[in-house]
């Protein structure tokens, strides 16, 4: 296989890298082209489902959000207690968290995605997005290894002697569990009881089988919710295997990848970044598969809203610590501290670009138009795109 | 009974819908609303606000690669 004469140098590189596992680095990508296929197909995007509070106080995404979390958390305290995993804490840096998971609540609306849901969407031809994911990349770099650096650090350093919700309360994480799991519980049964009476419409089916199965039937929000969990579940052993001792995560191996390119470092190629490469790949064949591929073009103010979003992205989550995977998903599953406050601050910050860019416009433009009503149903005020809408008779 | 048309291809979510709601606003009871868009949330959030709000949905296909059509009836 490897031919003896290459130099020393190159050999210990490899040994290093064949004791972390080639092979096993690979299942970061496969776990990925799974998430990405799956966030793709079943719509998963955990911007919409924040933004929902905030435009139409729709709670069905984030149920769906919660139950990732739920399941999540039975299945990573089980690897704990049998020992596959070992979870470790430490000290809570609450005011990075804070003011990260609020900048990243609010750069994911101009976005038009979270972390994820950028690399997914990039993977569907969304130009936009490629733009959001090299900012944001770029920016955690930045942020966690460059010139914003030390800023970030010395913001992470002031912290509280807490790590976990469960340690801060005395309790066993199990007990927390359970309240979780029945609150989840509760809104799922909420939802599927209030399913609307009229049918809901669908696209007209037009392959079968296992075509019809994986490229076209819809996957319905909780479906897709429970599809996510196991994956995220699976993250935690596989990613542990090669050292890399943490469940899905997208902002440090974003960070990674532009490490990689500048400096040619192979060694910060990690399962994390196999990872983002899978899902980046996975959403690329669901949305080929699907017809649902096409290279799109933004306009002029989403192209500038994609590129100051993805870069407040990159700043947010390396001050908080994660994204809404890292931080809201993952490690909320793990109860700690910093994953629940960065929740509950991205939700925050969401609502804040929600309200500044989406229904403020939207009210105004609306109360423009009842108001112009009144005396001519024929100037009502425009929306960004009036000039192409058109009436027929 | 008019047919009016919405285009918001281009438009990321949750713009389709928020556009689509001032939109149908507009319009009088029977009149139908075309929406065209590109971005595939909009492919199950569009005919659920259709559904949750009670206005038939009287047409919904694909029109080309990561492009939709669906028509909605003020009711």
């Amino acid at each position: 296989m490897m031919s003896r004469s290459v130099n020393s140098a190159f050999t210990t590189a490899a040994k290093v890298k064949n004791e972390r596992g080639y092979d096993m680095l690979l299942t970061g990508l496969g776990l990925g082209i799974a998430l990405g296929f799956a966030m793709q197909r079943g719509r998963f995007c955990v911007t919409g489902a924040f933004r929902d509070l905030w435009v139409t106080g729709n709670t069905r995404w984030i149920t769906a959000f919660l139950i990732v979390i739920a399941v999540q958390s039975v299945g990573v305290f089980t690897l704990d207690a049998v020992g596959v995993i070992s979870l470790s804490s430490s000290a809570f840096p609450w005011l990075a968290t804070v003011l990260g998971a609020f900048l990243f609540g609010f750069a994911i609306v101009l976005a038009g995605g979270c972390a994820t849901g950028t690399y997914y969407r990039a993977g569907e031809g969304l130009v936009g997005s490629w733009l959001a994911l090299i900012f944001y990349a770029l920016f955690s770099a930045i942020s966690k290894t460059g010139v914003l650096a030390t800023g970030v650090s010395g913001l992470r350093s002031v912290t509280v002697e807490a790590s976990t919700v469960h340690g801060l309360l005395g309790v066993s994480p199990w007990l927390l569990i359970a309240v979780l799991a029945s609150a989840v519980g509760l809104l799922v049964r909420h939802h599927l009881r209030k399913r609307p009476g009229a049918r809901l419409a669908t696209l007209p089916p037009r392959k079968r089988g296992i075509a019809h199965l994986l490229f076209e039937k819809q996957w319905g929000a909780f479906t897709t919710a429970l599809v996510i969990a196991a994956l995220a579940i699976l993250a935690w052993p596989l990613s542990w295997a090669t050292g890399r001792e943490a469940g899905l995560g997208i902002t440090g191996p974003s960070s990674n990848i532009v490490n990689y390119l500048v400096s040619g470092d192979a060694e910060v190629i990690d399962w994390g970044v196999y990872l983002v490469i899978g899902i980046l790949t996975g959403a690329f064949i669901a949305a080929k598969g699907s017809g649902e591929f096409r290279i799109r073009i933004p306009d002029a103010v989403t192209t500038v809203r994609s590129i100051a979003g993805g870069a407040l992205m990159g700043i947010g989550a390396s001050l908080a610590g994660g994204c809404t995977i890292g931080n809201a998903m993952v490690n909320t599953a793990s109860f700690e501290l910093q994953g629940w406050v960065a929740f509950g601050f991205m939700i925050l910050g969401t609502g804040a670009a929600t309200r500044l860019f989406i229904t403020g416009p939207s009210k105004a433009r609306s109360a423009r138009n009842a108001a112009a009503a009144g005396s001519s149903s024929q100037t009502a005020t425009p929306g960004p795109n009036a000039a192409r809408a058109s009436v027929r008779r | 009974m008019a047919v009016h048309v919405l285009e918001t291809d281009g438009q990321v979510c949750p713009f389709p819908i928020v556009e689509a709601k001032e939109a149908i606003a507009l319009l009088d009871l029977g009149d139908e609303l075309v929406i065209n868009f590109d971005c595939t949330q909009a492919t199950d959030a569009l005919p659920r606000w259709a559904a949750e709000e009670g206005y038939p949905v009287t047409n919904f296909d694909r029109v080309g690669d990561a492009a939709w059509t669906i028509t909605v009836q003020k009711a």
